[in-house]
């Protein structure tokens, strides 16, 4: 290994904060484990870096390794496609012999993989691979569905350490089209800004048949106009993400009016599922309160759901 | 159409004709004499009812507009009134194209109901580019609303850090990281875009555009072998690159010729954009030409 490169190690390392320092040497993922558990990280800062170096040393460390250490050390999130392919499916395999991982680079920077999950004894399925579609820099990935539940773990760890970031969470997100689990998961379904350039009126009044004979008379305007109002104010004018399904898996304790009903006295909660079905779930709802279907304004759980990005809830009492 | 000819007396027309008389002459046989007598009676009443009610309006409308005329008229300076509103809608006008025009300056805001809505519009060169919107909740804490800034950029962290102590700061700060990815897009997008036939093979980047990595040659038929160049940007306010690394993988990689073009690129690369750089290879590229043309 040339000096300089050592020399640069050297220094990039005496950067790094001891509480840092394992976590650092891992998402570099240079030095392995094991050789990493058999250095001392109680001795001095200048001693353990000396031995690190004998170790970079010893596994011929090139000048991209060390400018790799370097990127990982700095705040900024540098993310390399090339680099993140290789250490996911390194990750994969070093979990399971039985695994084949495909990439395909798609638009904006996301990334599409492809992985049939096999065992230890038995070749990959490629009838029941698994999707996902990665965009870097975010803390988004989107998974097909994965009849191999044990699997998951592993892929979202491989996710995570691939991909340089903080803990990538399971959401209780569930669609069957990409294009509006992206638009609510990255908020680009509210694109209603109010500026000086608009041309369009942002309030639409409420036309009334206008044309109809004006010897009618609506009675009920202005609860309709409140309902439209309130509607507007809780969906906006923008198409609704499509989703298909609402679930409410219910844990509670049954409230009634009526003292001494059968189901008042249980003291266990009551446990239910509530499913909302729709081909455009979100299209649906809204057009609930002007149809004279429900009050306006709709309840919290079900207009919550593009904002929280979930349509799968768990209801306790509190 | 034969049954038509047959009646060989005028046609399709006149058969239609005939037709009609016969049905209005065997209806007013079969008519109510007295129930039809006081349905029209009705009728003409509703109908003059309404003639009444419309000339009425006209009339109303006619005082209103009379009065409009006459207290107009009673006014010594009408001329001078009407001219002084033409300037006030004028300002008015001219104040709207102002506002509208703001936008030009990178940094402009409209008031809304809840507080205001800021808009950062991005350029890079004099061309400019995408718009970026914040919208802000005028409370205590203050808060965003909801924001059209992409998820890349860390608006969480300048917001954690700004938002509630210097929000001047804090809008710099968000147009300076908007800006520079902006700038950064733009050159990525404009070598693919116009030197597409300089790069060998498919431009690496990300979301953040802040690592770039490509092959290329500095003539587009050129038997030369290409150079690798990875470009990182680890100052995500600037839209020139923090540290350049350009390799050659060409059998004399050892010639000095080609270590001093590699070096030569590399500052080129640190100091130029993108695409300007490109534009001197090719600009280079012409100038031999022309001088093997001479």
């Amino acid at each position: 290994m040339d000096e300089t490169v050592a020399e640069f190690i050297k220094r990039t390392i005496l950067k790094i904060p001891m509480t840092e320092m394992m976590t650092i040497l891992k998402a570099w993922d240079f030095l392995p484990e094991n050789q990493l558990q058999t250095v001392n990280f109680r001795q001095r800062k200048e001693s353990l870096v000396q031995d690190l170096v004998l170790l970079c040393e010893s596994k011929r460390a090139s000048l991209r390794d060390a400018a790799l250490l370097d990127i990982i050390c700095e705040d900024v999130d540098l993310f390399d496609m090339e680099r993140f392919k290789s250490s996911f499916e390194k990750i994969l395999r070093r979990a399971l012999k039985n695994v084949t991982v495909s990439f395909r680079d798609a638009e904006e920077n996301a990334v599409w993989i492809r992985i049939a999950w096999g065992t230890q004894y038995r070749k990959p399925n490629q009838y029941k691979p698994v999707y996902v579609v990665y965009y870097s820099q975010t803390p988004y990935a989107f998974t097909s569905f994965c009849h191999l539940k044990s699997n998951a773990p592993l892929l979202s760890q491989a996710l995570t350490v691939a991909s340089n970031h903080h803990k990538i969470v399971k959401m209780d997100l569930r669609s069957r089209y990409l294009d509006s689990l992206k638009a609510i998961v990255f908020k680009q379904y509210n694109q209603k800004f109010e500026t000086h350039n608009s041309t369009m009126p942002l309030q639409e009044t409420l036309e009334l048949d206008m044309h109809m004979d004006s010897r009618i008379i609506h009675e009920n305007r202005i609860e309709k106009e409140r309902v439209q109002r309130v509607t507007q104010e809780t969906f906006g004018d923008y198409p609704q993400p499509r989703l298909e399904f609402a679930q409410y898996k219910l844990e509670t304790k049954f409230k009634s009016d009526f003292h001494g009903g059968i189901l008042a006295e249980r003291k266990e909660p009551l446990r239910c599922l509530i499913k909302f079905s729709s081909p455009h779930l979100l299209e649906a709802l809204k057009s609930l309160a002007p149809a004279g279907i429900a009050d306006a304004p709709l309840s919290p759980l079900l207009t919550c759901i593009p904002n929280k990005g979930m349509n799968y809830f768990k209801i306790r009492d509190k | 159409m034969e049954w038509a000819n047959d009646k060989s007396k005028g046609g399709v027309l006149a058969h239609l004709e005939r037709l009609e008389t016969q049905m209005s002459r065997s209806c007013k046989n079969l008519e109510d004499p007295p129930r039809e007598t006081a349905e029209s009676d009705l009728g003409t009443k509703i109908h003059k009812l309404r003639c009444l009610r419309d000339k009425l309006r006209a009339e109303v409308k006619q005082r209103q507009a009379r009065i409009k005329a006459s207290t107009a008229s009673a006014e010594p300076d009408q001329t001078l009134e009407i001219s002084e509103q033409e300037a006030v809608g004028g300002k008015e006008e001219n104040m709207k194209a102002i506002l509208q025009a703001y936008r030009f300056t990178g940094l402009s805001g409209k008031r809304t109901s809840r507080g205001v809505c800021v808009c950062i519009s991005t350029a890079f060169e004099g061309n400019l580019l995408d718009s970026y919107f914040v919208d802000l909740v005028i409370q205590k804490p203050l808060r965003i609303h909801h924001h059209s800034v992409p998820v890349f950029i860390p608006l969480e962290e300048i917001s954690a850090k700004y938002l509630q102590t210097n929000i001047q700061h804090f809008l710099f700060c968000l147009c300076e990281y908007l800006n520079a990815y902006a700038g950064r897009k733009y050159q990525a997008d404009q070598l693919q875009r116009d030197f597409a036939a300089f790069l060998a093979g498919p431009l690496q980047r990300n979301s953040l555009y802040n690592l770039l990595s490509f092959t290329y040659k500095v003539e587009p038929q050129g038997r030369s072998f290409p150079f690798c160049a990875r470009l990182l940007y680890k100052d995500l306010t600037t839209t020139l690159p923090t540290d350049v690394t350009i390799t050659y993988q060409g059998t004399d990689a050892s010639s000095t010729s080609w270590e001093e073009q590699r070096a030569s690129h590399e500052n080129l690369f640190f100091t130029k954009p993108l695409h300007q750089v490109f534009t001197s290879f090719a600009r280079n590229g012409e100038r031999l030409d022309m001088s093997l043309v001479s």
